[in-house]
């Protein structure tokens, strides 16, 4: 039987190559990775799970400066396309309960130019006291060049808001979601939205070009220092970042390993890490191994709804 | 809403930050300019915020969109809206020239290629030169909207050849973009073969740029853009819709509720819009 190899299963198998080299390169045996998957609802109880997510992973952030990434995408007073108010504003106290010099939120959409507007219609100004004193636009910050140290990415360099950059901690709060272009949205391809629009426009176009599967790897590169909490109370499931439907799945899934979160959640999405390219590319193999995961609190399984698929992504199953 | 909040909020440096506190940068600083001319307010900081524009161009010709980023992008063509005395013939003329040498990257000769070799394409993706917001990418609406607008004032000065060719082809540019309901998004009107929405600022910016276009043509565009304006939830997109509908002697009936304005180019653009609807439309002068 003669198998046709796609453009996809190519890329895939190269990433997945090229991740094991570097991998090999650094050596060593790394820590396992520790992964919370707690089950949560848009409610006050949210406040609390939170906090014990915090305590649980030991994120010390005595006197540092926090940034907290949502995803913001869209007018959608639904929130099923942004992370819910509520979530960030309980990542928000979380830390500063922990304390955190300064923690604020930021974010950078990639299509809409009125970012405020985006999330007051979320909810944020109403959900978040002074949430425009706490609130940067990435977009429209100021920039620094940052030269990328061996590129996944035809880029050398890419400019990045001084916010980002002057964060000790960055923490990615995605929403659930199938992305109709790399198969998955969670917490590392939210760092898409550290780039700023000011210079490389509305959408970021450039990274397209450069590869969006290479790009995200760039950007994880980049910012080392993150936490993450993946919004999968309601998350999106078919025609995801935007047109997809809401798909109910009631959890949290957090970690400082965005790589093991994320495949993580592919796995409670009935998605299979290894498709995803940037995650191969970014970690590769061995590290999306669900054996090398250490999973906290609910187990996959008991959490796991597949997650519908576009007719383009149905390879990716589970 | 007026002029003084926005010169309060002028840097040193004569330029205009997105927001208070942050470096100065060039597309704020030319929406407070040319608020500033439909609203006059301190003739000094007009010309130190000239004076910040001069300064900033770059020897290719175009302008970074703020000093540190050694690269021209598309505020080049928000320069270009300022009148070619404020900056300087020379200046003036390096920046069309600028603009006139940018397309979009799936106009290339190559891709064009790529696509040909691999039977992909089909779609309108690349049928008509658009304009970047970076050198290398495809194009997109807004900088398309805003280059058509800067060469046609360009053209009033008898400037280089090939403008009026440029500025239809960038307009039939956008009409290839034009979303199912009318109106226009930042340019993909369709994503994997599923329709995409369209959005009040790219609307607004798109009607701007099809003005004198014949009103047949652009009915549903205008009824959609109209739509908008109703349910509109913020204050630039309803100032860009004002603008676009204006420039085709429609006035945009607003939401039932006032939107805060929250930075400088989005107090800019509510200083032009109201301008726009007591008859001055400044991107048309």
């Amino acid at each position: 039987m003669k198998h046709r190899i796609t453009r996809r299963d190519f890329l895939t198998v190269s990433a997945g190559s090229l991740a094991l080299t570097r991998c090999s390169l650094v050596g060593g045996r790394q820590p396992q990775p520790r992964v919370s998957i707690v089950r949560a609802a848009y409610s006050q109880s949210i406040y609390d799970t939170v906090r014990r997510l915090l305590v649980e992973h030991r994120v010390d952030v005595r006197g540092k400066r926090v940034v907290i990434k949502p995803n913001l995408v869209e007018f959608d007073p639904g929130t099923t396309i942004n992370t819910h108010p509520m979530l960030v504003h309980a990542t928000l106290e979380g830390f500063r309960a922990m304390g955190a010099g300064d923690v604020r939120i930021a974010e950078g959409p990639g299509h809409r130019r009125v970012t405020m507007d985006l999330a007051d219609a979320a909810g944020y100004f109403e959900t978040i006291p002074h949430f425009e004193d706490l609130f940067i636009d990435l977009n429209l910050d100021d920039v620094s060049q940052v030269l990328l140290r061996d590129p996944f990415s035809r880029l050398n360099s890419m400019y990045f808001p001084n916010t980002a950059l002057g964060a000790d901690l960055l923490v990615s709060l995605p929403k659930m979601k199938t992305h109709h272009w790399v198969g998955a949205t969670l917490s590392m391809k939210n760092f898409f939205g550290l780039v700023p629009g000011s210079v490389y426009g509305w959408p970021k176009n450039v990274l397209h070009w450069a590869g969006i599967d290479e790009c995200i790897a760039d950007l994880h590169a980049t910012f080392p220092r993150h936490f993450a909490i993946v919004d999968g109370v309601v998350g999106m499931e078919g025609n995801g970042p935007i047109q997809g439907k809401p798909k109910p799945v009631g959890v949290l899934v957090a970690g400082k390993d965005l790589a093991a979160v994320d495949a993580t959640c592919c796995r409670i999405m009935k998605i299979k890490p290894t498709a995803i390219r940037y995650l191969m590319l970014a970690a590769g193999p061995r590290q999306l191994d669900e054996a090398n995961i250490l999973q906290i609190g609910e187990t996959i399984p008991r959490m796991q709804t597949p997650f519908g698929l576009i007719e383009e992504w149905q390879n990716i199953r589970l | 809403m007026d002029v003084t909040s926005i010169t309060n909020l002028q840097n040193r440096d004569g330029g205009w930050p997105y927001r208070k506190g942050g470096g100065s940068s060039t597309e704020p600083t030319v929406l407070a300019l040319l608020a500033q001319s439909v609203d006059p307010g301190d003739p000094q900081s007009t010309e130190r915020g000239l004076a910040w524009l001069r300064a900033t161009q770059r020897q290719d010709g175009g302008w970074p969109p703020q000093p540190q980023v050694p690269q021209s992008t598309w505020v080049t063509a928000l320069v270009a809206l300022m009148p070619r005395d404020a900056l300087g013939a020379s200046r003036y003329a390096r920046a069309i020239d600028w603009l006139m040498g940018q397309t979009g990257k799936e106009a290339s000769l190559a891709y064009k290629l790529r696509n040909e070799l691999l039977g992909e394409g089909g779609g309108v993706i690349g049928k008509h030169e658009g304009w970047p917001f970076f050198p290398g990418a495809a194009a997109w609406v807004t900088p398309s909207a805003i280059s058509i607008l800067s060469l046609e004032k360009a053209r009033r000065y008898q400037m280089a050849g090939g403008i009026q060719q440029r500025i239809e082809i960038g307009r039939q540019f956008l009409m290839d973009r034009v979303c199912q309901d009318g109106g226009w998004n930042y340019g993909r009107a369709n994503v994997l073969g599923v329709e995409a929405d369209s959005y009040p600022e790219t609307t607004g910016q798109a009607l701007l740029a099809l003005h004198g276009a014949p009103p047949s043509k652009l009915e549903k565009s205008l009824a959609a853009a109209q739509a908008q304006a109703r349910r509109c939830q913020s204050a630039e997109g309803l100032s860009w819709l004002q603008l676009g509908l204006q420039a085709h002697g429609i006035t945009a009936a607003g939401p039932a509720h006032v939107f805060p304005y929250r930075h400088v180019a989005d107090t800019s653009l509510g200083i032009l819009a109201r301008a726009a609807l007591r008859g001055r439309n400044l991107f048309l002068e």
